[in-house]
């Protein structure tokens, strides 16, 4: 009986560990980019305002700017932050999912690594969406399939111009163009 | 007050309120555009912005031979001839004003004049435009007379107004009136008051270097990578030696000139400074221009001596220069000239712009690459620059080096170096296998930017530079490397050891390096760990025979 419990205990505890493990590629994707650094952003910013579904851009944040103002470097970072109406008004409706407004917008993340590639960064959000309730979960399926399409390149198509805030605010800030949320 | 000393005045308070506008701009900060053909207008750095900030002993607008107008830069130049009688002659004698330099290690004749490069490829036939960036007066053919004192432009290294600005196309002349530049652009460039500036002139300063060697080939940021308008006036973050609310370093700070001799060359570049130390202002045995010149061959603290111990492999930029063209303004990383001449439907010629807007496409230049925040590429470099000139015959299934820089693991004389190399495809003979020069520039129906025909273009281009073309062009590729040595950044933000010992490692294409952490000798692993393994044998069969023998005696 003993060794069973210890045997459960260990399978448990080898299975936490596995989850802990695992759990940072699953939360979120990192892919290369076959674009340089503006385009890539030009070009997930106009598939973003393609898709439909009350997407929308609703800023551009550059953290590396700060960090450049307080006299440090860091490899370019740009982050574009997209929000649909449609998705965000049930959950902003419920008092019971409010909370989930620290999710929004939708980020993804565009940067630069050592090895000088462009890398797009996404949250896996269809496996964060299942976590809150069959509500939640249905929604964030939906944006993970229009994530998807967000990230779907045509490099036939000529590179379109990058879209910059209508109102910048302060280094480090969205200029947030009122889009979205 | 003066309408100048107003205008210093307001460009005073302007950057004095800099530092907190730049808290305000806006987040996003793509590589801006950046085509800027002329010689951007010079401004002066802060600090000589007005004779109060400056030690200078003279006051030029008290002197008598400036109080007049001017007509044109060699009338003023003659003015500046009466009291600095050397001057000129010693401006006759540098790069500045040859644009010539014979290599004394590859017996190579250099210098803009004689060199082509993979950017507008080369000066012969298009002296008109190349020499904006001449200092002097009215090189338009191949009859400049080098010898004419008058024909030095002062002027274009010592304004400090800000308003003296030279234009492609005029031949090394400011304009002497408004004129409309680019052509058919609506925009209208000032003449500067040539009085006023000659009454205003002082040291040489970033705006006054940076107005060529910022747009060193054909626009901000284009040729070098590390030189561009964002040092005008830097912030900490991009170079610790200029940035403006630090040290504020000038151009000349270090690149000390004696004579009117500035150090430091493209051409033959001091990969190693072997007499580093505290360098002697005046002294032409050594590079004034070196890192080492003042930091010395042990720069850290001697806390640090496994840093100070890579100063033999490594040149300080290695490290010290994470990344090039780090001021917002991308650099150009390729120019295809093979897919220029496409035109519009209207047989106009077209511009396609990129996602930041720069020029992707130029009908008259082909298609160009940029990027900002390069990681640089790295190479073992001695000092030695051997140049693919006019007349070396290529291999055109081959991708052509502009310039090869030499060097080795093994040799004892060179570095590690991080270099930008600029890419690109442009015209050679295929008959003579040798680069060709186009005539670019100039209303002729020769020039390429007038009739597209790169026929014409490439025969009035050999003409001029005294050589043949056989009728027979096609493109090759080509690179050209630029050793990286400015933009110094912050020492909290120089590469970390991991970024070079781990694997996939900046310098992993770099050869004959053993890189602890990344390389591996299988049989030292072996021995290492035998050793290791016999230790705690050793160890715990001493221990286990103490205890055994206590055990024994009771």
């Amino acid at each position: 009986m003993i060794k069973v419990l210890i045997g459960f205990v260990v399978g448990v505890a080898v299975i936490a560990l596995s989850i802990w493990q695992m759990a940072p590629s699953l939360m979120f994707t990192e892919r290369v980019s076959p674009f340089g650094m503006d385009e890539t952003v030009a070009r997930i910013q106009h598939n973003i305002q393609n898709t439909g579904n009350g997407w929308a851009l609703s800023g551009l944040r550059n953290p590396a700017k700060a960090v450049q103002t307080d006299g440090g470097n860091v490899l370019p970072v740009m982050m574009i932050e997209a929000c649909s109406t449609k998705y965000s008004k049930p959950i902003l409706k419920d008092d019971t999912l409010r909370f989930l407004s620290i999710l929004m917008p939708c980020k993804i993340s565009i940067y630069k690594k050592n090895d000088g590639k462009v890398y797009i960064g996404t949250m896996n959000a269809g496996l964060i969406g299942k976590m809150f309730g069959p509500m939640v979960g249905e929604t964030m399926g939906h944006v993970a399939e229009d994530q998807k399409k967000f990230l779907q390149f045509d490099p036939n198509t000529p590179a379109p111009k990058m879209i910059l805030p209508a109102a910048p605010a302060a280094a480090g800030a969205s200029g947030g163009s009122g889009g979205g949320c | 007050m003066s309408l100048g000393n107003i205008l210093r005045t307001l460009a005073l308070m302007a950057l004095a309120l800099a530092p907190c506008a730049g808290r305000a701009t806006p987040a996003p900060a793509p590589a801006a555009a950046t085509a800027a053909p002329a010689m951007a207008p010079v401004q002066s750095a802060p600090v000589l912005a007005t004779k109060a900030g400056t030690n200078s002993t003279a006051d030029h607008s008290k002197f008598e031979a400036l109080k007049k107008s001017f007509a044109s830069g060699p009338e003023v130049t003659k003015a500046c001839l009466t009291c600095h009688t050397e001057a000129a002659k010693q401006v006759q004698k540098t790069k500045h004003w040859t644009w010539e330099f014979m290599n004394p290690d590859t017996k190579q004749r250099l210098g803009k004049k004689h060199v082509i490069n993979n950017f507008c490829t080369a000066v012969p036939s298009n002296y008109e435009f190349c020499t904006a960036c001449h200092v002097g007066y009215g090189w338009k053919d191949e009859k400049f007379d080098f010898a004419a004192q008058e024909n030095v432009d002062c002027l274009v290294c010592h304004d400090t107004t800000g308003t003296y600005r030279k234009l492609p196309g005029l031949a090394g002349h400011p304009p002497y009136k408004d004129t409309e530049f680019p052509p058919h652009s609506g925009k209208i460039v000032k003449a500067p008051d040539l009085g006023e500036v000659a009454r205003n002139i002082g040291k040489s300063s970033r705006a006054t270097c940076g107005a060529c060697h910022f747009f060193g080939g054909g626009g901000d940021a284009v040729k070098h990578g590390d030189i561009d308008s964002s040092l005008k006036n830097p912030g900490k973050y991009l170079d610790v030696h200029m940035a403006k609310e630090g040290l504020n370093f000038t151009c000349g700070t270090c690149h000390a000139t004696s004579g009117h001799d500035v150090p430091g060359s493209r051409y033959a570049p001091t990969a190693t400074d072997e007499k580093a130390g505290a360098h002697m202002r005046g002294k032409k045995d050594v590079n004034a221009a070196t890192c080492q010149a003042c930091h010395g061959t042990r720069p850290h603290p001697a806390a640090m001596t496994k840093l100070n111990d890579h100063t033999d492999k490594l040149a300080c930029q290695t490290c010290h220069i994470p990344e090039f063209a780090r001021g917002g303004i991308a650099t150009k990383m390729s120019w295809d000239w093979s897919t220029a001449g496409k035109l519009g439907p209207d047989g106009k010629p077209i511009k396609i712009k990129d996602s930041a807007g720069r020029d992707a496409y130029d009908s008259k230049k082909g298609d160009f690459k940029y990027e900002a925040n390069v990681i640089p590429e790295y190479i073992w470099f001695n000092g030695k620059v051997n140049y693919t000139l006019r007349e070396t015959k290529l291999d055109p299934s081959k991708i052509i080096r502009i310039n090869s820089f030499e060097g080795s693991a093994n040799d004892g004389k060179s570095k590690v170096w991080p270099i930008k190399i600029f890419r690109g495809k442009q015209p050679f003979d295929k008959v003579s296998n040798t680069l060709l020069i186009p005539h670019t520039f100039g209303n002729d129906d020769s020039s390429y930017w007038s009739n597209f025909d790169w026929n014409k273009a490439l025969e009035a281009g050999q003409k001029a530079a005294g050589g043949e073309f056989s009728g027979q062009y096609g493109f090759v590729s080509t690179e050209m490397s630029w050793p990286i040595t400015h933009m110094v950044a912050p020492k909290g933000d120089a590469l970390t050891c991991q970024q070079c010992h781990g694997v996939n490692g900046r310098l992993d294409k770099v050869p004959g390096l053993y890189m602890p952490g990344r390389d591996a000798n299988p049989w030292l692993d072996k021995i290492g760990w035998g050793i290791a393994l016999l230790t705690l044998l050793g160890v715990l069969g001493h221990g286990s025979v103490r205890i055994l023998m206590a055990r024994k005696r009771g």
